[in-house]
């Protein structure tokens, strides 16, 4: 009983930062959506290259245009969840060295929860409009399916942003790694984009293990085509796995941690 | 009247002169400066060691399921040597946008157009000496993966000849593109949104993630006349599939986006610097 309220109580401190930060977006108002707007045609972009490519070759190794729109959906989905409501763990390696964290450290909250949550970039819900539009619009999928699209996304999104702890946590470490955890990021988000046969060998391996693109893309593809409780569930367990060693490095950092005695401000 | 116009002559040779060693010297200190982070360069081509794999499997296992050994005139070889030139290009663009805009909205500007040089010459100086710093780098890993992946380039030795003065004429397009997107920044919130469309439409259209020979018509056909095409695919083109009438079309292209450009961007800065208000104190 505990243990739901504590979720409960998380599920809604979540909600209301992400109810501020949108708020505080929207101060620029135009803005706002011009950076919506953009990332739906950037995402776009990269799907028309995706259609002009199975113009020339229509069905490699089994795949075709469906499956390059569902792994581009839920991979943007999850990155726009991770982006959109943990938008502050890609600064948490700048705020290790710098003593940022000082703010989070008094209050009643988790910490790494909250100082992931305190800010987000708008054009997070660029990527998710895209593909929330992609899956509907090209896909046409019943309720069941669309349910399990969202559950999938979700767990992507709690893929990339513990992800990001990790690296951006071995600043505790290793001194600054927030361009390093910056690459990384960028080379799991495009590996996440690209389907999966054209990767053999080592590098599949390392696609579901230290850079977990299959996890985010080539998994929930195969739930999608073939839905099996059994690979349900491996999504699920890696999805906890990997949640627990980010926030396990974190707290094993956070013993490191030196305040900076930085004033600061927190609304 | 022949000594008047002689001296005149003279004054205008000085002035020149004089310019092109204030600029160059621009240019080194930007060199200097980007040399002394080179370890931030250097992480940068992560990346690109990213994308040239990447794009490496993928034509690969095309080429092997579709049991073809050129496509459109690119073989294999031809292909990722194409890719690992058109990626160096793409990747090595500093953030010259973000740098414009930030010096409008800050007021830096203000600073900067009391010194004794053109603000938009002074930013193209830094700027290329940033671009010469990135794209060496690049190439030298681009070219060392591609060599690593495919074996040795298709190069000629015209194409190695002509490629330096296309990819200038490629990043001097791309200055006055990202530098008027910049200046924006005068009468708009935000420029960051015009900088990703132009810049993923120069991805998509301009021939980096695929030669524009792969692309359907009318597509094809409109993404050569696009001035993209002569940023990105062009000079890649150049480099390994060096052919001299599209060799020549591509400068005339080239010159003409310049041309074309430059007016666009003077009258925009034009427009922009009569807002600007210096106060003293």
């Amino acid at each position: 009983m505990f243990v739901l309220t504590s979720f409960v109580r998380a599920l809604r401190f979540i909600a209301a930062y992400a109810m501020a930060n949108i708020q505080s977006a929207m101060e620029y108002r135009i803005s706002f959506w011009v950076k919506v707007f953009t990332m739906v045609a950037n995402d776009s972009l990269w799907l028309f290259f995706w259609w002009t490519y199975f113009q020339q070759f229509p069905v490699v190794h089994g795949w075709q245009n469906t499956d390059v729109v569902i792994i581009w959906a839920v991979s943007a989905c999850g990155f726009g969840i991770s982006v959109g409501f943990f938008g502050n763990a890609s600064k948490l390696a700048t705020m290790i060295m710098n003593g940022g964290l000082d703010a989070y450290l008094g209050m009643p909250r988790n910490v790494l929860l909250h100082a992931c949550i305190s800010a987000s970039d708008p054009t997070a819900w660029g990527d998710i409009i895209f593909a929330l539009g992609a899956f509907l619009l090209f896909l046409h999928p019943n309720p069941l399916l669309f349910g399990l699209f969202l559950l999938l996304s979700l767990a992507g999104g709690l893929i990339f942003t513990s992800f990001i702890v990790i690296f951006c946590s071995l600043a505790f470490f290793l001194g600054n790694t927030e361009g390093l955890a910056q690459q990384l990021l960028g080379a799991l988000v495009t590996f996440s984009t690209y389907p999966m046969y054209i990767f053999n060998g080592a590098v599949r391996v390392l696609l579901f293990t230290i850079l977990p693109a299959g996890f985010i893309s080539f998994v929930p593809l195969q739930l999608l085509h073939q839905f099996t409780w059994p690979l349900l569930a491996a999504m699920a367990g890696f999805t906890l796995l990997i949640v627990l060693v980010a926030t396990g490095i974190f707290q094993l950092g956070l013993r490191r941690y030196e305040s900076g005695n930085l004033l600061g401000m927190q609304g | 009247m022949n000594i008047i116009v002689a001296d005149h002559r003279q004054s205008i040779r000085q002035r020149v002169s004089l310019s092109l060693r204030k600029y160059t010297a621009v240019l080194r200190v930007s060199v200097a400066n980007n040399l002394a982070y080179i370890m931030e360069v250097v992480f940068r081509t992560i990346f690109l060691v990213v994308f040239i794999y990447v794009f490496e499997q993928l034509w690969k296992t095309t080429f092997a399921v579709r049991g073809i050994t050129a496509l459109d005139g690119f073989d294999i070889n031809t292909m990722i040597w194409y890719l690992a030139a058109t990626e160096t290009l793409a990747l090595s663009l500093p953030q010259l946008t973000r740098l414009v805009d930030e010096e409008v909205r800050s007021g830096q500007l203000a600073y900067l157009l009391g010194r004794p040089c053109s603000y938009v010459l002074y930013h193209f100086a830094q700027y290329l000496g940033e671009r010469l710093v990135r794209l060496v780098l690049n190439s030298a890993v681009a070219f060392t993966i591609a060599l690593i992946f495919v074996g040795p380039p298709p190069f000629t030795w015209m194409g190695l000849l002509a490629w330096p003065l296309v990819v200038f004429l490629a990043a001097s397009i791309e200055y006055v593109v990202y530098f008027s997107i910049g200046l924006l920044a005068f009468w708009t919130e935000e420029t960051t949104p015009f900088f990703l469309i132009v810049n993923r439409l120069a991805l998509v259209l301009g021939g980096v993630l695929a030669p524009l020979e792969v692309l359907p018509q009318p597509i094809r056909g409109i993404a050569l006349l696009l001035p993209f095409s002569a940023i990105l695919y062009g000079p890649a083109r150049t480099l390994v599939h060096f052919q001299l009438l599209p060799f020549c079309w591509l400068l005339l292209q080239q010159v003409i986006t310049i041309a074309i450009g430059s007016l666009l961007l003077f009258a925009l800065y034009r427009m922009a610097t009569r807002q600007v208000n210096i106060n003293g104190g």
